[in-house]
């Protein structure tokens, strides 16, 4: 599905402050698989995910998606590889302030040009799914963190995206609200869907749904962890 | 429906549900911006049809007006050059006219005084016609009420109606008494033979330069006053008031510029993060972009068509009543009259472009950098 | 997302069509107003008029066209022969005119 060659993300390349996010990173992500990078704070992971997914273009190296080399495209192309491909809930959830539950769901749909009704259906159905069908029209603030992480993982899901990219989904939750979110993506993977996330959690990365764990220290695959 | 449509109107729902969380502060700011453009549209609408109706109506001044001068100032012109102007070739009639200022100690107001020059209009001896503003300012409440004008302490001149000038060319003939050479002579205590100035008609429009320079070689010392220079000097009067006004408001449509500037230059932390996240879950920059140009389009279009539609209405329904003044001057006799409705589309489309064009550039610039960062920043 | 583009297009709408009335209606009293004119052009015609009777207090200012070679400044508020319609300020309100037309005190007494 997705292959990294001999990838490396600098930031402030060039200058005294240059740092090295990624190291030189060779890895190949299978289709409809849990895979959950871990990792210190600071190893990479946030960035792993960000090149994995088109947001962010490697320093050097390749990334695969689906056999298209992504890594030279410009910055139109991979927008439009990233509404293809991905879905994303992030680590601080960023639902858009002052917008209800369901106009934040719609969002990723809204420059598609999409019959409005069409979404607006799915969009309340997923809710609907996700026990938020009462929240639908509640402002997003109004919302506790698990309402506000599956009202992100809603919107995540508008544009029907093959894969979905999770930073740090359960830093925030509770163990049974950890637990739910596993039975979501336990779920989503029913669908068929490819789910990559980030945990420093051991309760998500001991789970038996999860296919395979990632290691990552400063940036490099760790060998020694399993 | 079209994807384009649909895409659009997306957007600018997603706008118009951005805006409507600071319901207050943009409506506020459309009122305000629509009440800037109100006032340079009100401007140019009546300026526009001001100068035309000028135009119009004094394409039948006399087209060469002979005025003597001593010490570089008017005096009255002997009858003797009439003859002299006749004599060159080209010249239709010649004839002298007179005119006169009379302040009316009663109403403080300046009347013209003035020798009609077809002679089928000159009242008979002891009457005249009175300009609209006249019967009204002095109260004269009946049609045959006489008027009398006092010319020092202690002195009467009894002038009776032979009629009013029709309101409708109020604009020119408000102030004016039409009245006979006879009355106007004892009126003003004037010598025969000589006229305030000499209006001069000529048949053929090519020729008038040609006549003016002879008739400049004939009389070194006379003024000669063409009637595009009359045309002219009113022109540039409406233009020169039209433009203070404008200018005025220009500054405040400068002014909201720079707001305008500011406050979308000044894009708080959260405005960007929302960039940011749009970004993230899939809009493109061009997204963004026409995101940004419907809520800019929106405000400023809602503005011009706002504000230039009560314009119009101020202007033609309400005579311009908030700065009437202000564009045509203030008087004590002042003409009661009702402009014919015209829109220069020129103007209006230049108009258009120079309020609607600056306030959305003004709140897309800023955003271009915000739009084309990487989304990853929100990542963390 | 809440559909207000509705009626938001349709406020623009209107702002539209009520610039297009006016339009049309500008161009409906263009005849009659081309009459008027015409009238009002005639009587300057006959009349020998040269000018505009908006500024009626000054001698420059009935007739500017033809105000004296060097009156210079005429629209200075400190100009000599200054009167309200060449400046930015109304006339004042009182003081203008005696209001009735009538002798003064002395020679009443005569
Ligand atoms: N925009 C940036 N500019 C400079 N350095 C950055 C930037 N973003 C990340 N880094 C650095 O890159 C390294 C990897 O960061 P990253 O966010 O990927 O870590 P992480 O594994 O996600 O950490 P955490 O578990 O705390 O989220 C860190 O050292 C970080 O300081
Ligand atoms: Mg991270």
């Amino acid at each position: 599905m997705i292959s990294l060659h001999a990838v490396r993300k600098l930031y402030n390349e060039g200058r005294p402050s240059e740092v090295t996010a990624l190291g030189g990173i060779d890895l190949e992500i299978a289709r409809d698989a849990l895979t959950v990078f871990r990792g210190p704070s600071g190893s990479g992971k946030t960035t792993l995910l960000s090149v994995i997914s088109c947001m962010a273009r490697p320093s050097s190296g390749r990334v695969f998606v689906d056999g298209r080399n992504v890594s030279g495209l410009p910055e139109s192309f991979l927008t439009q590889e990233r509404r293809r491909t991905f879905g994303f809930v992030f680590q601080r959830f960023n639902l858009i302030r002052g917008l209800t539950v369901l106009e934040n769901v719609l969002l990723p749909a809204a420059p598609l040009g999409r019959a409005p009704r069409d979404d607006a259906e799915r969009a309340t159905a997923r809710l609907e799914a996700l026990g938020l069908g009462p929240k639908a029209h509640v402002l997003v603030e109004q919302l506790s963190g698990g309402e506000a992480q599956r009202t992100a993982i809603a919107r995540a899901l508008i544009n029907d995206p093959p894969v979905l990219i999770a930073d740090e989904p359960t830093a925030n939750l509770d163990t049974e609200l950890a637990m739910r979110f596993l039975d979501i993506v336990a779920g989503l993977r029913a669908e068929g869907r490819t789910v990559v996330m980030t945990s420093h959690d051991p309760r998500i990365w001991q789970a038996a749904l999860v296919d395979r764990v990632v290691a990552l220290r400063d940036g490099r695959l760790d060998e020694e962890q399993p | 429906m079209t994807p384009w449509v649909r895409r659009q109107q997306a957007l600018a729902d997603y706008t118009l549900a951005a805006m409507a969380r600071r319901r207050v502060k943009n409506i506020g700011l459309l009122l305000i911006y629509a009440l800037v453009i109100f006032v340079i549209a009100s401007a140019t609408l009546f300026s526009t049809a001001l100068r035309h109706e000028a135009e119009i109506v004094l394409a039948e001044a006399p087209e060469l007006i002979v005025q003597n001068l001593v010490m570089g100032r008017h005096d009255m012109i002997s009858a003797e050059i009439i003859e002299e102007l006749e004599a060159i070739r080209g010249v239709g009639g010649v004839t002298g006219r007179l005119w006169g200022y009379f302040y009316d100690r009663v109403n403080g107001a300046n009347y013209t005084l003035m020798v009609p020059l077809d002679p089928k209009m000159v009242p008979p001896a002891g009457q005249a016609l009175f300009g609209e503003a006249l019967p009204r300012t002095r109260g004269l409440g009946w049609d045959t009420a006489p008027l009398f004008l006092s010319r020092y302490p202690g002195d009467l001149f009894r002038l009776d109606p032979a009629g009013r000038l029709s309101h409708e060319s109020a604009l020119v003939s408000a102030d004016l008494i039409l009245l006979g050479e006879e009355d106007f002579r004892a009126f003003f205590d004037l010598p025969p033979a000589v006229y305030t100035d000499i209006a001069v008609s000529i048949r053929n429009s090519r020729e008038i330069d040609t006549i003016v320079a002879k008739a400049g070689k004939l009389l070194p010392n006379a003024r000669l006053v063409t009637r595009d220079e009359i045309s002219r000097t009113y022109q540039k009067l409406f233009y020169w008031r039209e433009g203070i006004m404008v200018a005025m408001a220009g500054a405040s449509v400068l002014a909201f510029a720079i707001f305008a500037a500011e406050k979308a230059s000044g894009l708080s932390a959260e405005e960007t993060r929302e960039i940011g996240i749009l970004k993230a879950i899939g809009w493109d920059t061009r997204d963004v972009i026409a995101m940004k140009l419907w809520e800019g389009g929106l405000i400023s279009l809602g503005a011009f068509l706002f504000g230039t539609g009560l314009a119009y209405l101020h202007v033609f329904a309400f005579d311009a009543a908030l700065f009437a003044s202000v564009l045509k001057g203030w008087s004590v006799i002042y003409p009661d009259f009702r402009l014919t409705p015209m829109i220069d589309g020129v103007q209006l489309t230049a108009l258009f472009f120079l309020t609607v064009l600056p306030y959305t550039a003004a709140t897309i610039v800023p955003i271009w950098r915000a739009a084309t960062a990487d989304p990853d920043q929100v990542m963390r | 997302m809440t559909r207000r583009s509705p009626l938001v297009f349709g406020l623009i709408g209107a702002g539209c069509a009520l610039l297009a009335l006016e339009a049309m209606h500008s161009k409906l009293m263009t005849p009659a107003g081309a009459a008027r004119m015409a009238r009002s052009a005639e009587l300057v015609r006959r009349a020998g008029l040269t000018d505009l009777a908006l500024f009626t207090e000054a001698r420059f200012a009935r007739n500017p066209a033809l105000a004296d070679l060097h009156t210079a400044f005429q629209d200075s508020p400190l100009s000599f022969e200054h009167f309200p319609s060449g400046t930015f300020a109304p006339r004042p309100a009182a003081g203008f005119g005696q209001g009735t037309l009538r002798f003064g005190t002395e020679e009443d007494a005569r």
